[in-house]
């Protein structure tokens, strides 16, 4: 598993990805650790495949017992299948993730986790002096689903929205945003259901200061790529199978 | 799943369709002596010796019932802690991966606690899986007896039949009735006690 370290202040954010041992015929994701001094949230934890490896890449990074919160936009198994081995795993921890798939996401095994669920209109999760925000990202492609932004960092996380459908061992970043529209078409026309939703989305994230754009699969924009994106989501048309 | 896992899951699952069977069998033989209870009663003198047995075939039959119905509710709880027992074994070796692979990591041992946690709670799994079975084995072990009774009432009822004048036929039905019920009965239990057997000691 491949570690990288996008932000670095009074907290960090490191992103996972890229795993090596990972079985081909699983999606690669990204999964996102936010590190304040006592604690470590882990967000979209990802899939029970890659329970371990996770496992191991955090520990470079946070005790066992410094995990004391994970987060899931949303019910997908490559976000959280792996929550029935965190719910072993770890003593004294809370999952936010959003309240309608709470009966869902408990098929997955979470007796040890407390459920903290998410109210449909957001809310924030508090990590010691780090205050994060749970955006409404609806219908994005989940019907219940949230991004995480950190106003401090600047980064919005930003679920399956932004992600790319890559080769193995891609960069971590977004080089030559043209040469990546390719890569993000056909998944945002396909697993993207709603232009209404959509629209909303991109007014909402437009009001927001975002330096770095997070999302769960391939790579992470920066800067100007960030409003490039947008613009270029703004323009799609999405719900395609239809 | 590995192969103990799985013949453990199909160990448990065949016991509660052999207990249906069972179940089926022992209405069957209830329902045999409330028609050997009538005919009895037809043949008057003639079945004198045939009417205590009657009372005494449907009293075994509603004690099997009741032992088969306590022990599926243990069927049922041991197929739960196969279905625990797996997931911690699943954790378990998830946890001694992650050891493996963070072996370089600064907060390596911070996995120890949850790593003894798993191993513990599979291993506490494991001995109330085989102390469930040795009592699901001591309830099956009655319901044996209560076949092996059966079957000697049958014979029984064979002898008194044969004095029942015309209603010899008849009753020796009935003898013949409750005799193959008790052989299955007896037979499926044997099946369920074999494939417990295995996990009584291992
Ligand atoms: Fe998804
Ligand atoms: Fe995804």
């Amino acid at each position: 598993m491949k570690m990288t370290k996008i932000y670095e202040g009074t907290h960090q954010w490191i992103m996972f990805g890229r795993d090596e041992n990972k079985p081909v015929n699983i999606i690669d994701s990204n999964q996102y650790a936010v590190r304040t001094a006592n604690r470590c949230l882990l967000l979209e934890p990802g899939g029970s495949e890659l329970f371990a490896p996770m496992m191991a890449a955090v520990l470079h990074h946070a005790p066992v017992e410094q995990i004391t919160d994970l987060f899931a936009s949303h019910q997908d198994p490559d976000v959280i299948s792996s929550l029935g081995l965190w719910d072993q795993a770890l003593s004294n921890a809370k999952l936010h993730a959003p309240a309608i798939w709470e009966s869902f996401l408990r098929h997955f095994g979470c007796e040890s986790i407390e459920y903290v669920p998410i109210p449909d209109n957001g809310g924030t999760i508090k990590l010691e002096s780090v205050e994060l925000q749970l955006i409404p990202a609806h219908y994005l492609h989940s019907s219940g689903n949230f991004h995480v932004y950190d106003p401090q960092a600047r980064i919005l996380m930003s679920g399956d929205v932004g992600s790319a459908l890559e080769a193995p061992g891609a960069p971590m970043f977004v080089e030559n945003f043209d040469l990546h529209i390719e890569k993000m078409r056909y998944f945002h026309q396909r697993w993207m259901p709603s232009n209404q939703a959509k629209r909303a989305w991109i007014e909402r994230v437009r009001n927001l200061d975002i330096d770095i754009l997070a999302p769960q699969h391939g790579r992470i924009f920066k800067g100007n790529d960030v409003k490039r994106f947008l613009d270029w989501f703004d323009a799609l048309q999405v719900g395609i199978a239809v | 799943m590995n192969n103990q896992t799985k013949s453990q899951f199909v160990a448990v699952a065949s016991i509660t369709s052999e207990l249906s069977a069972v179940m089926v069998v022992a209405k069957e033989i209830s329902l045999a002596a409330a028609n050997a209870k009538a005919i009895a009663f037809r043949a008057g003198d003639k079945a004198k010796g045939f009417q205590p047995i009657t009372d005494f075939i449907n009293e075994l039959a509603k004690e099997t019932i009741e032992l088969v119905t306590s022990i599926n509710v243990y069927a049922l709880s041991l197929y739960q802690l196969t279905v625990n027992e797996y997931r911690k074994t699943i954790a378990y070796n998830k946890f001694e991966l992650v050891v493996k692979i963070a072996k370089d990591a600064p907060y390596a041992q911070s996995m120890q606690p949850p790593l003894e946690h798993a191993k513990l709670s599979m291993e506490l799994c494991q001995r109330q899986f085989k102390r469930d079975v040795k009592q699901l084995l001591d309830q099956l072990e009655a319901v044996m007896h209560h076949a092996r009774a059966a079957r000697v009432i049958a014979a029984n009822s064979r002898i008194e039949a044969s004095q029942a004048g015309e209603y010899l036929q008849s009753l020796q039905a009935v003898a013949e009735s409750v005799d193959k019920a008790a052989h299955t009965i007896h037979d499926n239990v044997q099946r369920c006690r074999i494939a417990l057997s295995l996990y009584r000691n291992s």
